[in-house]
């Protein structure tokens, strides 16, 4: 029998107690947890959607940038437009790699899909694009395969009823290669909508983006159904060398156009971490008191448990033990009871991500798709080593107090 | 005031415990109590030493000092040859490690451990091999090799002090120290208790000190102190030591 056992058997004295107490520390690590998972998560997810954006800068209509931009990254309605001139404007520019030109668009799906649930799922987001110049951005996109799916191809420029619909779009709407998707229009300036029918012409592997969602087809068609043959969302643009300093005299160049703006992903990225960072931070303070709060209860189950034994400790010394003796197993109790709610905590948090994650988005917008909560190995590392850190500091005082105890006393308060 | 007798030298050479001028003194509010009031003292090895006395006679006190579990106020004790006056705590935990076992009146037995795993605490702290085969020896010692993994609460209250004299064994200790060890037991049981500690005296020449109520049973022993107000009023053979002799 070693002290490591001897600790185990005075916790399993009064199980409920221990248990009670291993599970706050559990709680507090799992929220602590799932917050530095979130915080990483999070600031992954907007990296990626961003980079899977495909372009670095945008320009856009004037208007708050970054509405515009988290509707890009995650699709919604109010949207503005910019004179599709400003494409032969800007295209010529010596720092652009690669620009394509974007229509967004909103489409109602009534009387189109065999689901009948309304709310935001009753609309599609159409995007007309450039073939060419949108995969010269996002090279990566692939078309699906296998029965019904196998033959999926791009639409022809001049093509005027051929959709390429998104995972997620083609699996709502339960359509495959070949098949008709229905969405109704209302053109700029007429109330009524107009019913449009499209030939499925590929349906895109994911790709965990808002392209998942989306209705891609021709630029020329998707401005004509909308009644928009003059008007942009946006220019995607890749610049040749992507740099503060370029970006800057970008942004100088093409800003004298009355009617547009430039936006850099990345501000746009520093501007969404730094919204959630105030909340972020709050919730953090949580976390801190939650670790506190079982912290201290803690240190109380342990005093609690080394009163109670007043008497067993001057027994112990009496046949041996020495203060040390002592002081090492009140500590070990305190560090198994950290250590082991660390445990659980981590396994609360792993489980528990995607119920943090769909309640973090229930309440907050975060503009981006994807996991949001990532839970590292060495997340793990970190909870498990932080927990044995206050498991050593919390057990301090009571392994103090009972290794303090002088024998005879003990003894006879124990009677 | 009754004179204080001649300590007469049991056999065994060298005293085990030696006291001159004992004293515990400590204060209760205004009061000073004399809990032991220079007390004149010595136990050889190989016998068995009974100490009697009204509550509040200072028997506990006594062997509290004796054990080293308390310190002196006043005069010197040697342990096992050692001075021991005015050791520190934890010098004195080196002095009754191994050299000294305790059997206590209410067992303090370890109740989320087993019999056999009470009796090797000690071997716990004094990082010596724990081997169950001699842990199984001491506890056929005091008749309870059955009850090895049973828990404390399973036991009796003989049986559980039986397990207490064997955790006091299993270090192989030179003295053991019993206080009251019959006190919460019926009066089999205390026999039972007593003639265990006997056997382990004049079986295999261990030293015991004990306390108790009991003057039938504490009149069995090889000598017998009687106290009163912290003072040895009292010092004569014991039965079996009269037999001895």
């Amino acid at each position: 029998m070693r002290f490591i056992l001897l600790a185990a058997k005075n916790l399993l004295r009064r199980p409920v107690r221990s248990v009670l107490t291993v599970l706050g520390v559990g709680l507090a690590v799992a929220v602590a947890v799932s917050l530095t998972g979130f915080n990483q998560g999070y600031r992954q997810s907007i990296e990626e959607s961003i980079q899977k954006l495909g372009f670095q800068v945008m320009i856009m209509a004037k208007g708050c940038p970054y509405e515009a931009a988290t509707m890009m990254l995650k699709g919604g309605t109010g949207l503005l437009y910019l004179p599709a001139d400003t494409h032969g404007k800007v295209a010529g520019d010596p720092d652009i790699q690669a620009i394509t030109p974007i229509f967004v668009g909103v489409a109602a799906k009534e009387a189109a899909s065999i689901r009948d649930d309304g709310g935001d799922t009753a609309f599609s987001i159409l995007a007309g694009i450039e073939v060419a110049s949108f995969l010269q951005m996002k090279p990566w996109l692939t078309f699906k395969t296998g029965p019904g799916y196998d033959g999926g191809r791009w639409f022809e420029p001049s093509a005027t009823q051929e959709v390429v619909m998104g995972f997620e779009a083609a699996e709502y709407e339960q359509r495959k290669v070949g098949d008709t998707f229905y969405a109704s229009v209302a053109p700029k300036g007429r109330a009524e909508a107009v019913r449009h029918e499209f030939r499925v012409v590929g349906v895109l592997d994911r790709t965990g983006t808002q392209d998942d969602g989306t209705v891609f087809m021709p630029l020329g068609q998707a401005q004509a159904i909308f009644g928009r043959p003059d008007e942009l969302t946006i220019l995607g643009i890749k610049l040749k060398e992507f740099s503060g300093a370029k970006l800057r005299e970008f942004e100088q160049r093409w800003m004298k156009l009355p009617e547009v703006q430039v936006v850099s992903l990345q501000q746009v990225k520093t501007t969404l971490v730094s919204l959630v960072g105030t909340a972020q931070t709050m919730v953090a303070a949580v976390a801190v008191v939650a670790v506190a709060v079982a912290v201290i209860g803690v240190v109380n189950t342990i005093l609690m448990s080394v009163y109670e034994r007043t008497g067993e400790i001057g027994i112990m010394k009496a046949i041996g033990a020495s203060r040390s003796d002592i002081f090492q197993l009140i500590w070990l109790e305190t560090l198994a009871i950290c250590v082991l709610g660390a445990g659980i905590g981590c396994v609360f948090a792993l489980l528990g991500s995607r119920g943090v994650e769909a309640a973090i988005t229930m309440l907050v917008d975060l503009g981006v798709k994807g996991s949001l909560v990532r839970i590292t190995a060495s997340n793990i590392v970190w909870a498990l080593a932080g927990a044995a850190v206050l498991g050593f500091f919390a057990g301090l005082y009571p392994a103090w107090r009972a290794a303090s105890m002088r024998p005879v006393e003990a003894i006879r308060e124990g009677e | 005031m009754t004179p204080i007798p001649e300590i007469t030298t049991a056999p065994g050479g060298e005293p085990v415990i030696r006291a001159r001028g004992l004293m515990r003194h400590y204060r209760r509010g205004s009061e000073t109590v004399r809990a032991v009031d220079g007390i004149d003292l010595e136990v050889h090895a190989g016998e068995m030493v009974s100490i009697l006395g009204p509550s509040g006679s200072g028997k506990t006190t006594l062997v509290n000092l004796v054990s080293c579990l308390d310190a002196p106020t006043g005069g010197q004790l040697w342990v096992g040859g050692r001075n021991v006056t005015g050791l520190r705590e934890d010098e004195l935990v080196g002095v009754r490690r191994g050299f000294l076992g305790f059997v206590f009146q209410k067992f303090h037995l370890l109740p989320t451990l087993t019999v056999a795993e009470n009796v090797e605490l000690p071997l716990v702290f004094l990082r010596r091999p724990v081997n169950r085969d001699e842990t199984m020896a001491v506890l056929r010692q005091v008749g309870l090799e059955d009850r090895a993994v049973h828990r404390p609460r399973e036991l009796s209250g003989g049986q559980m002090q039986r397990v207490a004299v064997a955790r006091a064994l299993v270090t192989r200790p030179k003295v053991l120290i019993a206080d009251e060890p019959t006190g919460n037991l019926d009066k089999a049981n205390g026999e039972a208790i007593f003639d265990l500690l006997y056997q382990l005296v004049h079986g295999q020449g261990l030293t015991v000190v004990l306390t108790t109520h009991n003057l039938a049973l504490g009149y069995g022993a090889d000598r017998v102190l009687t106290l009163e107000d912290g003072r040895v009023v009292r010092e004569e053979p014991g039965r079996r030591g009269r037999a001895a002799a």
